[in-house]
């Protein structure tokens, strides 16, 4: 790793994930520090991490261990200018088949493998199969009663790598209300539309719920409306979201990063 | 550039999450879930994520401040310490040791509550040591210690995952413990039937199978008519009962009058309800009882802990995966605190102080003579400060004057003291009225363990430097040891106070801190070689056999009256933790919940034309405050509920400080109150 990431691709930080205190643990090393026992098996959410220590960071180039979807998250924040593309150097990272699965990913294989297999993508999720045939009073019912365990513990947007408004809509009291548990429906659904052009279906929010409410079907849901009515998908560092277009569909010159 | 992600644990709840501070320059930036740690899986609440943002807050305290002319004045280390010695000696010369009581807490680590204890017995002289859960689960060391043989959860907190029955009660998990909660979901999700018994309706129950509202107050009154349903239907576990118990026909006799018919008229609980729980938990194979503060905060607390004892053991749910008796702890290190032996009656690992064996052993291990009479509980050093017998007390983290019940005999009490010394991290309601007050480091500035609810001993590592001139609680309870001319108090680094510890400590004889570095083990965990112990009980009780206690319904001490008709009930919610000092400096926990309210029925409330979030005044007989109506259903007819997170509408206030006689804890959940408008 070390090799890869220092030698050959000349960063001078590395953001990976290694083994400390008999637990996986993220890690932002230097050139110059071992590396340790490097673990590829949990995969943590790395983009999200270097957001927030990114302006910790002022000089020098970054590696950071990438699977495919990290790729996409990351043309997200190089578009709105939050990072810088010069300074980043992907460690492309191939998922492994239980990930995948996990996932239900339909797009595991980063442009370039540097560890790891590539193996099959999975191109159906079954549970949005399963709710698209459903009646939408059927299908409102099944997401209703996820939502009631709802905890309100922010995990999905506190983990989401493409989730970096600085006022967050879900903390504003029009829309959600403070101290209800659970959230209102609203809650799930400012989030699901916020995100629209910018999910890259990492699943790290369905991961982090202490709830298990399978929020990444909801994404890719919500992705497949994108996709068929405005033929746009998140995560192509050349292409601008509908989203931020004039009304001649040209990219907008002051364009709100956070949007 | 310097970033790190440091892994310890959290500071709030008892569950014991383990997560990654970020600190990116010496400033902690962020909380990072550990996605291998096998309690919160990746996951945590919104104060875990939230659990570095009070940490480096400007109101931390920096800097020693002795009293002077009222006001609190910036002095040196030196000069505060010297202070605390002539005044604690001045005052046990004077009165005797006994005169002198040391809080410990249940915030600080394992081998500070040592230390604590260790200064009050061996440099100070006395027993009298205690901490705050005197104020919560008093009464499930006592109850349990009687049923079992010890006090602590039986199972363990990944095993609710495959429960096929959870019974909770007095718990609102979803909002005091979210990640135990999270494992409830879990269970419900495959299929498990929760049933829940509340007088409030809380996140938890709304999704339950079972839904039970009692009236606060009657809770053996229920677990008695379950009892008898099982016994009367042939439920119990007739094998179970008969090899592993003793005192079964005293159980017969004492539930032979709570029909479901007597149980619904004294508790509103439905028959039918009562029944159709009672089977549910003694069929199921994976039953586990789980219960917190409702259970315990009772002027009889001790009995009904033993009646939720009785129904595990009358249905052989004990010593087994996914069963068991599992009180929920309410505090980071409340466990430990106890474990450790900030306790007035008990030395490190629950031995008995008047146990002349277990003296003379902490005896030779400090070489000092130590007292065999019990010290005072925490609720009873209150009352003898007002009587002027008790004169001084160092409180290491505690906020008595916004944590116990009646604040207003509190402060009297703290009035008549000639000297108290507090340890915090924050300038707290009780360090208002500190004579010295010392500035300690927090969670996230030093090492250590806390032992969670579950018993797993869960590391602390440094991720940052105190402020200013903050000090570790063991730096500063070393030093007055020392400086009170007693030895044993050097220690270069927590690890060895540990291994002291452990040397007296029988459950902790196995623990070091290099040992613990990379797994988790759960006491009793007797030597190096020895795994730990998830499950309890299972071929044998600690104390042999289990002991049936033949317990009774008895009203709560103060009940309604036409002057005051409510039943006020107190407790927590998600976004803020007891007195306040940690999350209310928290962005956005104080988003969430910034402001006292009081639940009140909406029945109730349309009957004194309150409307919701009018200002109400809510008083009892010791005192008033005013604060939002949150007009609601979660709440039964004739019951109020106010969190006790707000000084500015402080619910202990109103709490009455009766006791349970066994356990002295004080009876928060009950008292008589009146509603009116602001």
């Amino acid at each position: 790793m070390a090799r890869v990431a220092f030698d050959e691709r000349g960063a001078d930080h590395l953001l990976l994930m290694r083994e400390e205190h008999g637990n996986v643990a993220p890690a932002l090393i230097s050139k110059g520090e071992d590396v340790g026992d490097v673990r590829l098996d949990i995969p943590y959410q790395l983009i999200t991490i270097l957001e927030t220590v990114y302006s910790c960071v002022p000089k020098g180039k970054i590696a950071v261990i990438t699977r495919r979807c990290d790729e996409k998250a990351l043309a997200e924040l190089t578009k709105r200018g939050y990072v810088d593309e010069e300074r980043m150097i992907k460690i492309g990272l191939a998922c492994s088949r239980e990930q995948i699965a996990m996932c239900r990913c339909s797009d595991p294989v980063p442009s370039k493998v540097d560890f790891g297999e590539p193996n099959k993508p999975v191109p159906t999720d079954e549970l949005s199969e399963r709710l698209s045939k459903m009646s939408p009073d059927a299908r409102l019912q099944f997401w209703v009663k996820q939502f009631r365990k709802c905890n309100k513990c922010f995990a999905c947007t506190h983990n989401c790598p493409v989730c970096f408004c600085d006022d967050c809509v879900l903390e504003e009291r029009t829309f959600v209300p403070e101290q209800g548990i659970p959230p209102g429906l609203s809650f799930h659904m400012i989030r699901s539309y916020h995100l629209i052009d910018k999910c890259i279906e990492c699943g790290e929010c369905e991961r982090s719920c202490p709830a298990e409410i399978p929020l990444l079907t909801l994404r890719k849901m919500l992705a497949r409306d994108m996709k068929e009515i405005h033929g746009f998908v998140p995560g192509d560092p050349k292409t601008v979201s509908p989203l931020n277009t004039t009304l001649e569909g040209e990219p907008m010159e002051e364009e709100c990063d956070e949007c | 550039m310097s970033v790190k992600h440091v892994l310890t644990t959290c500071p709030y709840c008892g569950t014991g999450c383990n997560f990654f501070l970020q600190v990116a320059d010496g400033r902690l930036v962020g909380v990072v879930p550990c996605k291998t740690d096998e309690i919160s899986l990746g996951r945590l609440c919104i104060k875990g994520y939230n659990a570095h943002a009070f940490v480096q807050h400007p109101d931390r305290l920096q800097h020693p401040m002795i009293r002077e002319g009222g006001q609190l004045k910036q002095v040196t280390w030196e000069q505060a310490m010297d202070r605390i010695v002539k005044e604690i000696t001045r005052i046990r010369d004077k009165y005797g040791p006994d005169s002198v009581a040391v809080l410990a807490s249940a915030k600080c680590t394992n081998e500070e509550n040592y230390l604590f204890q260790k200064l009050a017995r061996a440099a100070i002289g006395t027993n009298n040591v205690d901490h705050c859960a005197r104020l919560c689960h008093a009464s499930t060391v006592t109850g349990l210690l009687y049923s079992f043989g010890s006090g602590a959860m039986t199972n363990t907190i990944p095993e609710f995952d495959n429960a096929e029955c959870i019974l909770v009660t007095g718990s609102n998990t979803l909002e005091a413990h979210p990640m135990i909660g999270a494992r409830m979901l879990r269970a419900l999700d495959k299929g498990a039937k929760i049933i829940v018994v509340d007088p409030r309706e809380t996140p938890l129950s709304r999704i339950s199978y079972l839904s039970l509202h009692q009236k606060s107050g009657t809770d053996i009154a229920w677990i008695n008519g379950m009892i008898k349903v099982i016994i009367d239907e042939g439920l119990a576990d007739e094998e179970f009962v008969k090899q592993r118990t003793t005192a079964f026909e005293d159980l017969k006799n004492a539930v032979k009058d709570y029909t479901p018919e007597k149980v619904e008229a004294k508790t509103g609980i439905p028959k039918e309800k009562l029944v159709e729980a009672a089977r549910i938990y003694a069929r199921s194979d994976k039953a586990m009882l789980a219960y917190a503060m409702g259970i315990t905060q009772h002027s009889n607390g001790t009995n009904i802990v033993k009646g939720m004892a009785n129904l595990a053991m009358v249905t052989g749910h004990l010593g087994k995966e996914s069963t068991g008796v599992n009180p929920l702890r309410g505090q980071c290190n409340v466990q430990g605190a106890c474990d450790a032996g900030g306790l007035p009656n008990l030395y490190p690992g629950y031995q008995r102080v008047d146990d002349p064996e277990v003296k003379a052993k902490f005896e030779k291990a400090w070489g000092k003579q130590l007292s065999g009479k019990p010290g005072l509980t925490l609720t009873s050093a209150i009352n003898e400060a007002m009587a002027g017998k008790l004169k001084a007390m160092i409180i290491f983290g505690e906020n008595i004057l916004m944590s116990d019940p009646d604040l207003g005999h509190v402060e009297e009490a703290v009035k008549e003291l000639e000297f108290l010394a507090v340890v915090d991290i924050f300038l707290s309601e009780t360090a208002q009225k500190a004579h010295v007050v010392l500035p300690a480091a927090c969670y996230a500035e030093k090492d250590g363990t806390f032992t969670s609810t579950d018993r797993a001993i869960r590391v602390l590592r440094k991720a940052v430097d105190p402020p200013g001139e903050a000090r570790p609680d063991w730096v500063i309870a070393c030093d007055l040891g020392k400086r009170l001319g007693s030895s044993g108090f050097d220690f270069p680094s927590s690890a060895e106070i540990m291994d002291e510890m452990a040397s007296v400590t029988p459950q902790y004889g196995g623990i070091d801190h290099d040992r613990i570095d990379k797994q988790v083990l759960r006491w009793p965990c007797p030597t190096k070689d020895h795994q730990g112990t998830r499950i309890l009980h299972a071929q044998k009780f600690t104390k042999g056999l289990g002991v049936f206690a033949p317990v009774h319904h008895a009203p709560p001490m103060e009940e309604p009256s036409e002057e005051y008709p409510f039943i006020l009930t107190t407790g927590r919610n998600l976004f803020q933790y007891h007195t306040g000092t940690m999350t209310r400096r928290s962005v956005k926990l104080e988003r969430e919940s910034p402001e006292p309210y009081a639940e009140i029925n909406r029945s109730d409330a349309n009957r004194l034309s309150i409307a919701d979030g009018e200002r109400i005044a809510v008083s009892s007989k010791r005192g008033s405050i005013t604060l939002k109506a949150r007009v609601t259903d979660r709440i039964i007819p004739g019951s109020i509920f106010i969190p006790f997170h707000y000084a500015e509408a402080a619910a202990n206030r109103l709490t009455n400080a009766a006791l349970d006689p066994i356990s002295n804890i004080p009876e928060f959940k009950v008292c008589a109150a009146k509603v009116g408008k602001a």
